[in-house]
């Protein structure tokens, strides 16, 4: 089995846009409601059974949250990256742990650190932050810098702190490309 | 659960309340009443502390990164407890509390109970520089920046990470305070217990500490 066949099995049952990336990698972009037919699918009939992470990405311009599901085939080392985009005003997406018990553990993981729900999910309500009364701290409208300096004491001395990769670039006349200038704290 | 008390913010002691904390503070063996002659407390308080400074039992709990630093420090190469350095198991065996590294909010609640379990005389060894100034993680939305607000301090190690010689010589300056009789603050701790409270408080949101201790 190689990452066309996987490829060509995948565009054959659902209608979603794949490509390959370099190595053994492909992606898949599912709608919301076809990631839990797709990762069956990969599990059972094509054998991808391991699942190694699912993260989520903090679209702030798009308002959307992306889910990546990372699964993996470990005969023949092909790794397959189902992407899929919810709603950022109202983040809810299906529970999965029923297909694998660790997705359990990322959800949790998701649920507190971007806010997403997971309706069925059955886990104690913290996860590794303790008590959090505020925004989710992984989503980028939280704003860390300065919540850290409202909340914890600082010792004087660090005021001058400064963007050490703005520092560089001041000092050596390096010109950033524009999708860097865009997230420059300049 | 108990109820929230109002936090009030007290300005922090100062220097001279410090001292006379520490002054104020004097082993049982001396206010017994056995030994009241000065010079004979003097020698007395000589070997005590000369005692204490070759015993610092360290208790075996990392915070962070740092605490890789302490099985090279304890054993063979840079062998620690020729010094007299060695592990403890509970809190209430251990004199020497180690911060070693970051600490969120988190393990915070726990070091500050880990901390008021210890007996007297105690000793903290603030370790790294994110105990100092927040290091590396500075605006972190869930780590403290300056440890000594917290709990009082004895030696700072700074270094990111402190190698075990740097440790070493940490630990000699606190024998070096021990001799003196300047190190030890659990006496600083219990008497400005309202200011250390208040800065609590205001980190740890949900506070389930038990009201009283018997110290």
């Amino acid at each position: 089995m190689n990452t066309t066949f996987v490829q060509n099995k995948i565009r054959e049952v659902f209608e979603c846009r794949t490509d390959i990336l370099r190595g053994n990698q492909i992606r898949i972009y599912a709608d919301k409601k076809s990631v839990p037919p797709v990762l069956l699918y990969l599990k059972n009939q094509l054998g991808f059974i391991h699942l190694n992470h699912i993260s989520c990405v903090d679209w702030i311009e798009d308002n959307v949250f992306e889910l990546v599901y990372i699964v993996y085939r470990p005969e023949d080392k092909i790794t397959v990256l189902v992407k899929t985009k919810i709603d950022r005003e109202n983040p809810v997406m299906e529970n999965i742990d029923t297909i694998w018990d660790q997705a359990n553990t990322y959800e949790r993981e998701i649920r507190e650190m971007f806010g997403v729900e997971f309706p069925g999910l059955e886990a104690p309500a913290e996860f590794i932050l303790e008590d959090w009364q505020d925004l989710p701290p992984m989503r980028k409208d939280f704003d860390t810098r300065k919540y850290a300096r409202e909340t914890y004491e600082t010792r004087p001395g660090r005021e001058d702190a400064r963007n050490v990769r703005d520092y560089i670039r001041q000092r050596t006349g390096e010109k950033l490309p524009d999708f860097a200038k865009k997230y420059s704290r300049d | 659960m108990n109820e929230k008390k109002d936090i009030q913010i007290i300005t922090r002691p100062t220097k001279a309340e410090i001292e006379q904390a520490k002054i104020n503070f004097s082993p049982r063996c001396t206010s017994a009443g056995r030994v009241n002659d000065k010079e004979t407390q003097k020698t007395v308080q000589f070997i005590l502390n000369f005692a204490r400074k070759h015993s610092l039992f360290l208790l075996a709990y990392g915070t962070g990164c740092g605490a890789i630093e302490i099985p090279a420090t304890l054993t063979s190469r840079y062998d620690a407890e020729r010094l007299g350095i060695r592990g403890a198991a509970t809190p209430r065996q251990a004199d020497v509390l180690m911060i070693t590294g970051y600490l969120s909010v988190k393990t915070l609640k726990r070091v500050i109970r880990v901390y008021e379990q210890m007996q007297d005389p105690k000793y903290v060894v603030a370790f790294g520089s994110c105990t100092i100034n927040g290091g590396m993680y500075f605006d972190s939305y869930n780590t403290i920046k300056a440890l000594d607000r917290y709990i009082p301090v004895d030696v700072y190690i700074a270094g990111c990470m402190p190698r075990p010689e740097a440790v070493l010589k940490g630990f000699a300056k606190l024998q070096e305070l021990i001799q003196n009789g300047n190190a030890g603050n659990g006496e600083c701790y219990r008497k400005n217990l309202d200011w250390y409270r208040a800065n609590q408080q205001k980190v740890i949101k949900n506070w389930n500490f038990p009201d009283e201790y018997n110290w």
